[in-house]
Formats: structure tokens, sequence, C-alpha cells
């Protein structure tokens, strides 16, 4: 936001946050109105718990003026009194179930909507997005709607409930109502002001916390940095001004609640003194009786939590709208890479090899001014391997993501078989190819899924036939519960080798056309090198593969190399042709070779 | 708030531990006692002023309606209006004062704790997960301020309540006292029952909330994968299951806590009934007035609202013991590597023996180093090579003296390394870590970590030593840009570059440097090397080794096989000696080029 802004400027920026937030609560209507049946229930089950709450110190004042004063049949209004708790506790049980049960579910199936929402986004999305901040419209966000939605039955009672009892206080006595009910009103802005005020200042202590956490988090991971250079009086200082800035922050939260919270509770306090005067002067005038008096004093106290929360809710709303409007516009993003209209079909095998693939005049670029790849063509015939070679961050990579249509090219085609890559169901396409990605991610899962997970339904067969060829058998036997063994971070942690070799796994168990290795050797450990190019020589044979070499090891898999340079094809060839006729190609060699990994790991073996 | 706290099982405190933890909580708020005395004043004060309300409007009503003695009920208006007063003034200072307690407790808590993790060795921090630690100071910390905030008030409000009002409804009536007090029990039994009930919901639900929310940060951080198998569907259909299962534990807590607050809502309401229906009778037979009865029903809601506010208190307050109980345990853990009572300073330059040191890590069952004995002379180079988990790393580590040997000496110039003042020892000895780690912050901060007080010129005069000046003077802000969350905007090189630049503004007599693996990008592999032989220049320097180049220009190769020296010499010596040295030096020169 300008600091000085027209005031064109400022209504088109209104106008556009009205919008917006429209949105947001056409997003909530959308949502209750397949609850709304339930909510419809909650509210009236809420309504007549306020009718009843009301009508408890009517009956206790009639029993007071009746059953006490004039010596009438105590145990009938007693017992009256007693019905009526126990409707009451039914009622405001069923509330609460209600309002909890109603919230949760909306809460639930947004969450399932957000995430299948952000699962079908483009690639190109999820590079900019922030994990955090997708986490926190799932959670934190959703918890702001919840919150609200909770309030909804609740406040239809309490709304109920405020009318019923102001109707009763002046019935009974409109000079006197005026009089209780005077500084309620500043109960109902004093809750809605603080629970503004107390929210802003509530996260600004929490971004606080978040500091001094960074703080913590670098000291311990830096430790070896901290201790090598005696630096823990430095990185003392930097949390001691962190905690006094969260003490400062938290006692101005203090100090808003100290000058709300009191307020809170004495206003209605002020209007019980005021029914004492005045009505106290009214008894002994005769205009009313003294059970009057007391039911004034008990309506008073009964007005008091319904007023606190309507307050609330209003600055709830306002938290839900601004997080409403947070997720519609996640919602509202549409996926740039798309299932076109009219998809063609790939052509099916006859007992032909398939699996050509044609770059033809691509050009791309993540951000359009700056391309990665021009007029890059490249042909791959059905069953051939192709190293591509290339400087770090030369493109090597975007060749794999454009054929798998992560992204689209700026210009030009990329061809499976013949067809346009952007005229085939996405599903289709990238069923025909299997990757495996430099940094292998795998699932918290067992090492079956993990394997099965381009194909959940393959049989146990299938699944060890993929693990044998891609050399994970052995080991996968070897586990505590071999193919259930469940692995990743909260599971058993297998080496860096094993891990690849399940992700090759994974990558061929449907077999797909073509098979995309990006460097799968860079992680391993250098012993393991060569087991995992075995793995790799494996698989390959008798299909398309694009191995993409971040060490010299690889190169020597496929029969011809691609060499990137400047942004496009710089030379194709065999790797020997190369060596010797190509000066920039023996640079790039060398500079791998030059980061070349350990050799004194492999002493004493 | 009900479910505020959350408790398993494991986490419940003995009485003891409680006992323990009170006695330490309240001398570590000594500081602040007077602080706390106001508090408790204030709260005396509200609670009194709180309870006198329903006895003065008895006096109006028995005194001065009932009495038809119009001046006794204008001075029960006046006193009433005086009593709304000064809990409005004494509640306000009350929140002041009960936070400032709270706040300045929790702020010493964070400093104490932190202090205490600092002074610890490495090993503590081996031991420890960081996210265990992290965990430590700001989870444990945190929760703890809603029990500052509102519920260390709320609690002394309550008991106080309950005292004052049982005290007063005494000494109104102990007829209808004890008919009040009637229904309390049922109360108190189903707070607890609801309290425990609510609690095992509430673990559940939290691990369920825990599981989904990893699911759902998988799905978001492996969606590439998830794409390129074309698996959105199944993944989506599996986060059901697990967004399903939270809701069904949300919808059980929920289904806990209905009947609970119904039976509240009920016994509040028949208290009232039984007060109308026996104290009713009273009035009739005389034994109490008309006035005492209306009092009673109004104090009803301020005998029930402590037990319920009590109840809600347990949990909050147990899962602060125990956050409290793994705090003090980071305050008791004593640090293995310590400052010597009566240090003495390193000489500024001299030998580096190592004479027959053994090691084991804390929990490990073999031996890191096995009787190991070296010596490095003033500007000798040392490269430590060996297969990993051979001691190399560990032995690198032992020499400046981030683990003491469980025998044997480490000595520098004559004094052992374990009598030596921290200062000195972190001036003459300094660490490059193999990854440059940096903090966050500008450039310069980077650098201040290895000395505070640096000037900027000597700053400056750091990053020339080791001729990085033009390198950072290319970034627009100079030495001033921020690095960023972990240094995310300097390329791994530079970050290496201003690594190296913090161990030449301490300027040490030894270098111990742990060589990168990793891949530079081409472009500054050269000007890290560069700046590293400049740094290394006149130094003594140990370093692990994984490189051939650098192996061979060390003066001394000692080969780390099994916790033990087996090979010591330089290159030369060491390939004419024809060991395992050797022969692996020429496999690897031939396995690394393409075949």
């Amino acid at each position: 936001m300008s600091v000085s802004e027209s005031e064109t400027e400022v209504s088109a920026r209104l106008e556009f946050e009205q919008a917006q937030r429209s949105e947001g609560w056409k997003l909530l209507r959308g949502l209750l109105r397949d609850q709304r049946r339930n909510l419809v229930i909650g509210g009236l089950i809420g309504m007549s718990w306020a009718a009843f709450k009301v009508a408890i110190p009517q009956v206790t004042k009639l029993a007071i003026n009746d059953g006490i004063e004039k010596n009438g049949p105590l145990l009938k209004w007693a017992l009256i009194i007693a019905g009526l708790g126990v409707l009451t506790g039914i009622l405001s049980g069923f509330r609460r179930y209600v309002a909890f049960r109603e919230s949760r579910w909306a809460e639930t199936l947004l969450r399932e909507r957000l995430f299948g929402h952000v699962l079908d986004l483009n690639i190109g999305y999820h590079d900019k997005a922030q994990t955090g901040q997708l986490m926190s419209r799932a959670s934190s966000d959703l918890m702001q709607i919840q919150g609200f939605i909770v309030m909804i039955p609740i406040t239809m009672s309490n709304v109920i409930q405020i009318f019923a009892v102001a109707a009763i206080l002046f019935i009974t006595d409109p000079v006197l109502a005026l009089v209780a009910m005077a500084p309620l009103p500043f109960v109902n802005l004093s809750a809605r002001r603080f629970s503004s005020r107390i929210h802003k200042i509530t996260l600004a202590v929490q971004a606080e916390q978040a500091q001094l956490a960074n703080v913590v988090e670098e000291s311990v991971s830096g430790v070896r940095v901290v201790k090598g250079f005696g630096a823990e009086q430095v990185q003392f200082d930097k949390l001691e001004k962190e905690a006094d800035d969260i003490y400062a922050e938290s006692m101005k939260a203090a100090k808003i609640r100290s000058n709300f919270m009191p307020a809170i509770d004495i206003l209605p306090a002020l209007g019980a003194v005021g029914v004492l005067g005045v009505g106290g002067h009214r008894v002994l005038s005769g205009q009313i009786s003294i059970g009057d008096l007391v039911a004034f004093n008990v309506y008073l106290t009964l007005l008091v939590w319904p007023l606190r929360n309507v307050g609330m809710i209003i600055a709830l709303g306002q938290r839900a709208a601004s997080a409403l409007v947070r997720i519609h516009e996640v919602l509202s993003t549409k996926s740039e890479i798309t299932d076109p209209p009219m998809a063609r079909d790939l052509p099916s095998p006859n007992g032909k090899q398939l699996g050509a693939v044609k770059f033809d005049h691509v050009q791309f670029g993540y951000d359009a001014d700056r391309p990665v790849l021009k007029n890059f063509n490249l042909e791959i015939a059905a069953g051939e391997s192709i190293a591509i070679v290339g400087a770090t961050a030369s493109g090597k990579s975007t060749v794999a993501r454009l054929l798998l249509r992560f992204y689209d090219t700026n210009n030009g085609h990329v061809y499976l078989d013949g067809v346009d890559v952007r005229k085939l169901k996405l599903r289709e396409l990238r069923q025909q190819i299997g990757v495996v990605f430099e940094d292998t991610v795998l699932f918290n899962d067992s090492v079956k899924s993990n394997i099965s997970f381009a194909r959940p339904n393959a049989s146990q067969a299938d699944l060890e036939k993929a693990a044998k060829l891609a050399g994970a058998h052995d080991f996968i036997l070897q586990l505590p519960n071999s193919y259930d063994t469940v692995i990743g971070e909260r599971g058993f942690s297998l080496s860096g080798g094993q891990r690849q070799r399940i992700a090759i796994a994974r990558a061929i168990i449907s077999d797909p056309r073509v098979l995309v290795l990006d460097d799968a050797t860079s992680a391993v450990d250098p012993s393991k090198e060569g087991e995992i190019r075995d793995a790799m020589r494996t698989v390959m044979s008798g299909r398309t593969t694009i191995v993409i070499a971040h060490r010299p090891g690889t190169i020597a898999l496929a029969s011809r190399v691609v060499f990137i340079d400047e942004l496009t094809v710089a030379a194709i060839g065999k790797h020997e042709d190369l060596v010797a006729t190509n000066a920039r190609y023996r640079e790039v060699l060398a500079s791998m070779q030059n980061t070349a990994p350990d050799f004194l790991e492999e002493l004493v073996k | 708030m009900w479910q505020a706290g959350g408790v398993s099982d494991e986490d419940r405190l003995s009485r003891a531990q409680a006992r323990t933890i009170l006695g330490r909580v309240f001398k570590m708020a000594a500081p602040f006692r007077r602080t706390m005395y106001v508090a408790f004043g204030c709260v005396m004060v509200t609670t009194a002023t709180t309870l006198s309300a329903p006895v003065i409007v008895r006096h109006g009503i028995d005194a001065g309606i009932r009495a038809r003695d119009t001046g006794a009920l204008n001075l029960s208006v006046v006193m009433y209006l005086v009593v709304v007063s000064l809990t409005y003034v004494f509640g306000r200072m009350l929140f002041v004062f009960v936070n400032r307690t709270g706040e300045s407790f929790l702020r010493l808590l964070r400093l104490a704790v932190f202090r205490q993790m600092q002074r610890q060795s490495m090993a503590f921090f081996d031991r420890n997960k960081a996210g265990v630690l992290v965990a430590r100071m700001t989870a444990d910390i945190e929760s703890m301020s809603e029990l500052v905030q509102w519920g260390l008030l709320q609690f002394l409000s309550a008991v106080l309540m309950l005292v004052f009002s049982i005290v007063v409804l005494l000494f109104l009536s102990w007829q209808l006292t004890i008919i009040a007090l009637i229904v309390m029990p049922v109360l108190v039994f189903s707070s607890i029952k609801f309290q425990r009930d609510s609690n095992r919901a509430y673990l559940t639900v939290r691990e369920r909330v825990g599981a989904n929310l990893s699911a759902l940060q998988e799905g978001i951080t492996t969606v590439r994968v998830i794409q390129a198998y074309a698996q959105e569907d199944e993944v989506k259909s599996k986060f059901k299951v697990s967004n399903r299962s939270l809701f069904a534990a949300h919808e059980k807590s929920v289904r806990v806590s209905t009947w609970y607050f119904a039976l509240v809502e009920f016994s509040g309401v028949l208290a009232s009934a039984l007060m109308i229906g026996i104290g009713g009778w009273f009035a009739h037979r005389g034994t109490v007035t008309l006035g005492t009865v209306v009092a009673f029903v109004l104090l009803l809601s301020s005998l029930f609202d402590p037990v319920q506010q009590l109840s809600q208190l347990y949990n909050t307050v147990q899962s602060a013991g125990a956050a409290l109980n793994k705090l003090f345990a980071i305050l008791d853990a004593k640090p293995e590597v310590d400052e010597h009572h009566s240090p003495v300073d390193l000489p500024r330059t001299g030998e580096l023996k190592v004479s027959n040191i053994s090691f084991t890590y804390a929990g490990a069952e073999n031996q890191a180093l096995d009787d190991v004995s070296i010596r490095v002379g003033v500007g000798e180079k040392l490269a430590l090579v060996g297969p990993t988990g051979a001691g190399k790393s560990t032995l690198a580590k032992l020499m400046a003296r981030l683990y003491d040997p469980q025998t044997g000496t480490v000595e520098f110039g004559g004094v052992n390394l374990t009598m030596a003042s921290m200062t000195s020892l972190r001036e003459r000895i300094a660490v490059v870590p193999q990854e440059g780690f940096l903090f966050n912050g500008t450039i310069r901060d980077n650098l201040r970590i290895a000395r505070a007080n640096a000037t900027d010129a000597e700053i400056e005069a750091a990053i020339d030593a080791i001729g990085a000046t033009e390198h950072f003077a290319q970034f627009s802000d100079g030495l001033d840009t921020q690095v960023r969350e972990r240094g995310s905007r300097l390329s791994a090189g530079e970050r290496q570059l201003v690594a190296l630049a913090r161990a030449a503004l301490v300027d040490p007599a030894v270098l111990v440097l742990d060589e990168a693996t990793s891949n530079l990008d081409p472009g500054t592999e050269a000007e890290v090397e560069h700046a590293l032989e400049r740094l290394m220049l006149g130094r003594t320097v140990i370093v692990v080794a994984h490189r051939l180049s650098t192996v061979q220009r060390a003066d001394h190769i000692a080969v780390v096989v099994d916790a033990k020296i087996a090979e010591f010499g330089s290159h030369e010596e060491l390939l004419a000696r024809n060991g395992h040295y050797a022969e692996l030096a020429r496999a690897w020169v031939q396995s690394h080029s393409v075949n």
C-alpha cells in the first residue's frame, strides 16, 4: 500500500476489498447451505433454551412472591424450577453439540476441497507458493472460520435471549428497565473493541515469539559455529532482545486486558446499583414487588454473557472474513496446465517399440523474460537412451519437466509418439513417463505403497519384479517387515542408495514408455554409485531413457550425449567424439570431475 | 477454553515432583516477589468487594425496603457504588500486576534456559535433536503463557471466591449454606470426571491434528512426484481418510463435553429450586429472613462458578507443570566441557600435542578414538583422512576442545586445553565447519559471530585477508547485505567465504577445517580455494580432508582407521610405503575418469 493514495485509488482499493469480501462470504454461504437443516435445528434448540432460561427468573420471582411472601405451596414452585433446570440443561448440551459438530464438519469439508484444489494446481504455482502459507490456509485460517461457524447457533439463541429479557424487564417496569439496561450497550461495545484490539496484539506477540524461535533454531543448528568461535554471548544477547520484545508486547496485551476486562465486569453491576436505588424506592412507593426487584437483578446477570458474546462474534466475523478471502484466493486460482477439451489418444503398441520423443523449436523460461531453452530441437527414437550434459543451471532438468508437462513451452512443441503433449490427457501422458527425481522424494509409508505409488493395484508379483529390476528386492527382504516396512521420517531410515533404488522401482512399475533419470547417483555414497548404475542399466534396456547427468560416470549409460550450452543443443554425439572435438564440453566435464566425491571414503575396503 | 491443556499420562507429575517444581518457581520469582504480593493483595480486595455486593443488596432489602427506612436504603446504594468502584480500580491493577509477575517469570525462564543450553557441550547437542530443543524454548514456555495471562489470576480468584463465599454464606445462614452445598459433590465429581475424559479425547484430537497436518504437508511438498505419476486422486482420497478420522475425534470430544455442560446448567438451577423450596420453608418458619433467601439465590453462582473454573484450570496447570519439569531438566544439565575454575590463557603460539587420547561418544558402544598420539608443529599442515566413522572428525574436534577426551591430554604450547580459559582457547584455535553456516542478519553481523566487538575496519581487513573484498563489493549493500534465513540470499560458495572470513577475523594460531564435500558452482569454487590458501598461510592447520589435491599439499597425512592412526607421513612417503593409502590414491585417479 503506498503512503499517499489518491482518492480514486483509495476507493478502487476499498471496492476491490469489498468485492473480495463478498466473494469470501459467498464461499461461506455455499458451505453452510449444505448443512442448512442441522444448523436450523441447532438454532431452534438454542432458541428454546433461551426461552426456558429466561423463564426461570420469572418463575423464581413468582415463587418468592407467591410461595415465600404469601406462604404459598413451596414444593410446587421448587419442582417447576427443577423441571425447567432439566430442560435447559438438556437443551444447552445439545446446542453445544450441534454447534461444534456442524462447524467441524464445515471445516473438514473445506479442508478437503482446499487440499484437492492445491494438488491440482500446476507446478509453476507451487514454485512460487510457500508451503508454510498453504499450510496456514488449511490450518489457522480454517480454524478462524470454524470458530465463527460454531458461534452461529449460540449467537442466535443469545440474540433471542437479549430480546426476551429486555421485553420482560420493560413489561415489568419500563423506568427501572431503562435504569438497569443503560450501561449494557457498553458491554457489547467494549467486548467488540477488546476482541479486535487483543487480536492485533496477540498476532504481534506471536510474531515476536517466532523471532525468538529463529534465534534458538539457528543457535542450535549452528552450534558448531557458536562453539567454534565462542559466540555464546552474541547469541544470548540476540535472545535477550527477543525475550524483551516478547515481554514488552505481552505487557501491552495485559494493558489492553486491564482496560477492558474489569470494565466489562463492572458495567452490569452499575445497572444493579441503579436497580437497588431506583427500584428500592419504587418498592417503597408500592409500584413493584420485592420479587420484581430480585428478578431484575437476576435478569441483569442473564444479559451479561449474551451481550459479551454478541460483541465477540462481530470481531470473530471480521477475522473469519479475512480468512475466507484468503481461502477463496487459493480456491479461485485456476491451474494453468489442464486437460485439453478434445483429448487425443496415444498410439497403441501393436508390437511396435513406442516412446519416441521430439522437441521442436522449443522456447521456454520460468520467467518469460529469462529464457532457459531457446530454439531447442531434439529427437529421441523409441527405445533409445540419451544423456543430457550441461553446466549447472543450464536447463538439463527443464527438458524432462517440459516432457512431463509440468510447464508448457512458450513457443514450439513437445511430442510423445507423434502426439503434441498438450493434446493428451495429463493422466495418460504422465502414466507413460517414469521419473526418478534428483532429490529422491519418498513418502512416509510402507515400501510397498512407495513402489506401487504409480500403480496402486499392482500385484505382489509385479511389485517384486520392479524391485528386482531396480536392484532393491534383496535389501527390502532384509528390512524388519520386508515390503511392509514403513520408511521415511517416522519410520525406518534407508541409505541414499536404497532410497534411489526404491525410486527407480517406482518409476518402472507401470512400465512407462519413457524413463527419465535425473541423475540418480548424485545423492549416493560413492561406493554405492556402481550398484545404482547397474540398476539403471538394467531398467533402461529396451526403453526410451533420458539420463540427466550430474556426474561423469553416469554419461556412459547412454548411447548418445546431448550437450546443452547457451540455452540450446550445442552438440549431439558419442561421448568420445565430443571429448575429442568440443573444448567447451571438456570444460563442463572437468568442472563435474572437480567436484567428484571423496576418494578417501573407499579406503580400507 | 475447556480443552486448554492436554497432558499425556507419561507427562503427569507425581505429587513430590509438583512440590519441588513449585518451590523452584518461587525461588526463581524472588526478584519480583513484591509485584507478586501486590497482585495477591489486589485479588483479595476484588474478591471481597465482589462478594460484598449481594450482602449489601440484602441489607438494602431487609433494612431499607422491608423496614421502610429510606435512609438505610440510600446508604446501601452508596455503599454498593463504592464497592463497585473499588472492584474496578483494583481489578485493573490486578491485571497489570499479575501479568507483570507472570511475564517477568517467563522472560527469566527463557533467558535462564537458553543460557544453560548454550553452556552445554557438543555432546548435549548430539543427544538432543534440534527440534526438541527449539520446542523447549518455544512451545513449552509458551504453553505456560495461558496460565500466566489469565489462568493464574483465575486460579487465585476462584479459590478465594470459593472460600470467601462459604464464609459469607455461613455468616448469613448456616442452614441455607448446607442446602446450597448439597449440589456441590455432584458438581465436583462430574467436573473431575469430565476433565479426565476430555483430556483423553483432547489427546486423540491433538494426535490426529498432527497426523492430518503431516499428511497435508507431505501432499504439498511432494506435489511434483504426485503429479508426475498422475496420482492426485489417490492421494486426495487418502487424505480424506485422515481428515475424516480427525473429524471423528473432534466429534467424540464434543460428545464428552455435552453431558457435562448439561449437568452444570441443571445443577445451578436445581440449587435455586432447593433454595426456594427449603429456604422458603425456613422463611415461613421465621428461621431466616426473606432477604437472606434472596441473597442466597443471588450468591449461588459465586459458589458454583469457581468450582467450574478450577476444574477448567486443572489441565492447564498440569501441562504447565509438565513443561516446567522438562525445562528444569535442562537447567540442571551439567556441561561436560566447562571452563576450569582457575583458567590460564594459552600462549600466543606453540605446538599442538595430542598424547594417548581415547574417546567414546556418550551412548556409543565402540571407541571413536583409541589411544591416539600426534604432534603438529607451529605452522605445519596436517591432513586427516580415512573412511566415514573411523574417527578423523572426532580427532579434529578434540584438538579444538569441542569434546574432552576420557583419557589422555591435548596440549597447546605446553598447556592442557582443559586448563585453558575459553576465551583464549577460541582465540587461538578456530574451527571452520564443513558448510558455511550463516545466521540471520547482515554479512557483517555474521562475521561478528566470531568477535562481537570487532570494528568495521577489522571486519573489512578480515574480508580483505581472504581476498574477498571485491566479491562482496559487487552486492548493492556490500557487507550490510541481509543474508536472509540460513544465508539463502548467498550461494554455497559465498557462504563458505563468509565462514572463512570469520576465521580470519579471529586470526587464530591454529585452524581446524572440515573440508566441504558438496559441490560448489565452478565460479566461486576457485575463489574459495584461493581464500582458503591465504587463510592457511603461516598457521598451524588441521584439515579433515576429502580431496586428493588438499591431501597432497599437507605436510603430514594421518590415515585414521578404526579409531587409530594407521599410517602417518607425507604424501610421497606414504606413496612410497605402498600401504592402502598409496593403493587407493592410485585407484581414485583411474575411477574418476569416464569409463
